[in-house]
């Protein structure tokens, strides 16, 4: 069969595109749309690296169909900083040096954002179990923790 | 990426009736958390895949004592229910956040162990499961669609469409074991129904995963427990018949050894929490 044309929303922008059947969010972001932010770690499912948000929820685009989000609302790490703006996450991940080699940071990033979105004041806990699925080889995790902890309060539990 | 064609059926119907046409070559997948790791790899390699995402089966309600859940709601929306809290807590126990808001009830129960750690629940609440095709439908217990490893009783042309599981009207109880604390394999996963009558036990459902082919249930442990106070040497003896009735495995998680000696630690520890 041949390719299909699908209509999303990528990073606030309306978008069209055509691709293979069965082609990755991933492969498209990377390889079509330039949006490197993305990351293709294992292409399992299994590290977290190419995490985006879906309608606001964090989805692992190496697993997903780009025909499977027609009309979806897609966020990646580029739609992130709003106006030349860095988000507050951002800011605190540079001051705390929760980014080491940055590999793990964009996926980082964006569960940290649809947790705050969903929790404004979430406790260690909550932070360590919404961020198992993404894997850092550098930091050990610890760093990360304390900025999304900070993030919360700095943003005084006003989520987004 | 070899599939030359990816379709998205619309309704359950449309479903049907693709499979009916292209048959077993068409590989069936809802969301792609086990599919698509083996496509990227290249390990599977299908030319023609059906994908369930809007096939209009995520859905839950209830119907005459039993939450009805469509086989593509997801393990997020399992946690968001309030119906029935040892499914939360099984939905919890699966993935990630990511895998859960892209992973299925109706997939994990295709997940070969040690996954599979949702299917082991719904095993302990003597769920049924609804198969349907172009020609008609049927309605088995869980227990029955387990045929082996990676092995089902479904025939060629039928979907899994629904999961029914009845409001548990005992005492259940949710134990997994892994090297971590969340997001990891199972070394074993124990789930258990148990009613009682007094402080007799009058109905026992003790279901089992990560230690045999597929998520089990132990079921001359539940005779063992029939007619008990769950004492402790009750307890004791019933996890040593879990622990026989069980096929564990080695794997770069756990070794058969250890797998063997947990299956009873757990048993033992699940039943202390429903007896205490």
């Amino acid at each position: 069969m041949p390719s299909k044309i699908v209509s999303f929303t990528l990073n606030g922008r309306p978008t069209e595109i055509m691709v293979k059947p069965l082609e990755t969010l991933q492969t498209l972001l990377r390889e079509q749309l330039g949006y490197t932010a993305t990351k293709a770690g294992c292409r399992q499912g299994g590290c977290g690296s190419c995490t985006v948000l879906v309608n606001g929820e964090p989805m692992l685009s190496c697993l997903l169909p780009v025909e499977d989000i027609e009309g979806q609302e897609i966020m990646t790490l580029e739609g992130l900083a709003q106006d030349g703006e860095l988000h507050p996450l951002q800011e605190t991940f540079f001051e705390k040096f929760a980014i080491q080699c940055g590999y793990c940071t964009p996926g980082m990033l964006l569960v940290s954002k649809a947790l705050l979105d969903h929790n404004p004041q979430p406790s260690r806990e909550v932070i360590v179990e919404a961020l198992t699925g993404n894997y850092c080889r550098c930091t050990g995790y610890e760093p990360i923790i304390q900025a999304v902890l900070e993030t919360a309060q700095r943003m005084n539990g006003h989520g987004k | 990426m070899t599939a030359k064609v990816y379709y998205q059926p619309q309704s359950l119907g449309e479903a049907t009736g693709l499979l009916a046409e292209h048959g077993p070559v068409l590989l069936v997948m809802a969301g792609g958390t086990l599919a698509m790791p083996l496509i990227n790899e290249g390990i599977s390699l299908p030319e023609k895949v059906m994908g369930l995402r809007r096939a209009g089966l995520n859905y839950l309600r209830r119907s005459n004592g039993s939450l009805v859940i469509g086989a593509t709601t997801t393990l997020t929306q399992m946690i968001d229910q309030q119906e029935i809290p040892i499914l939360q807590e099984a939905a919890q126990n699966v993935g990630s956040w990511a895998i859960r808001n892209m992973g299925t009830v109706g997939g994990n129960l295709f997940a070969p162990p040690p996954a599979g750690d949702f299917a082991v629940a719904l095993l302990a609440l003597d769920a049924q499961i609804k198969l349907v095709s172009k020609s008609g439908a049927r309605t088995i217990p869980l227990s029955d669609f387990y045929t082996g490893f990676m092995t089902t009783a479904l025939v060629p042309g039928e979907l899994l469409a629904e999961i029914l599981v009845p409001i548990p009207k005992g005492t259940t109880t949710y134990l997994k074991y892994g090297r971590r604390h969340a997001n990891t394999p199972a070394v074993v996963t124990v789930a258990a129904h148990v009613q009682f009558e007094g402080e007799r036990v009058i109905d026992a459902r003790l279901a089992l995963n990560a230690v045999g082919p597929h998520p089990f249930r132990a079921g001359k442990a539940e005779q063992a427990l029939i007619g008990t106070r769950l004492d402790p040497p009750t307890l004791e003896a019933v996890a040593t018949i879990a622990r026989e009735e069980s096929e564990p495995f080695t794997d770069a998680v756990a070794s058969e050894w250890y797998r063997q000696k947990m299956v009873g630690i757990f048993v033992r520890r699940a039943l202390e929490k429903i007896a205490a």
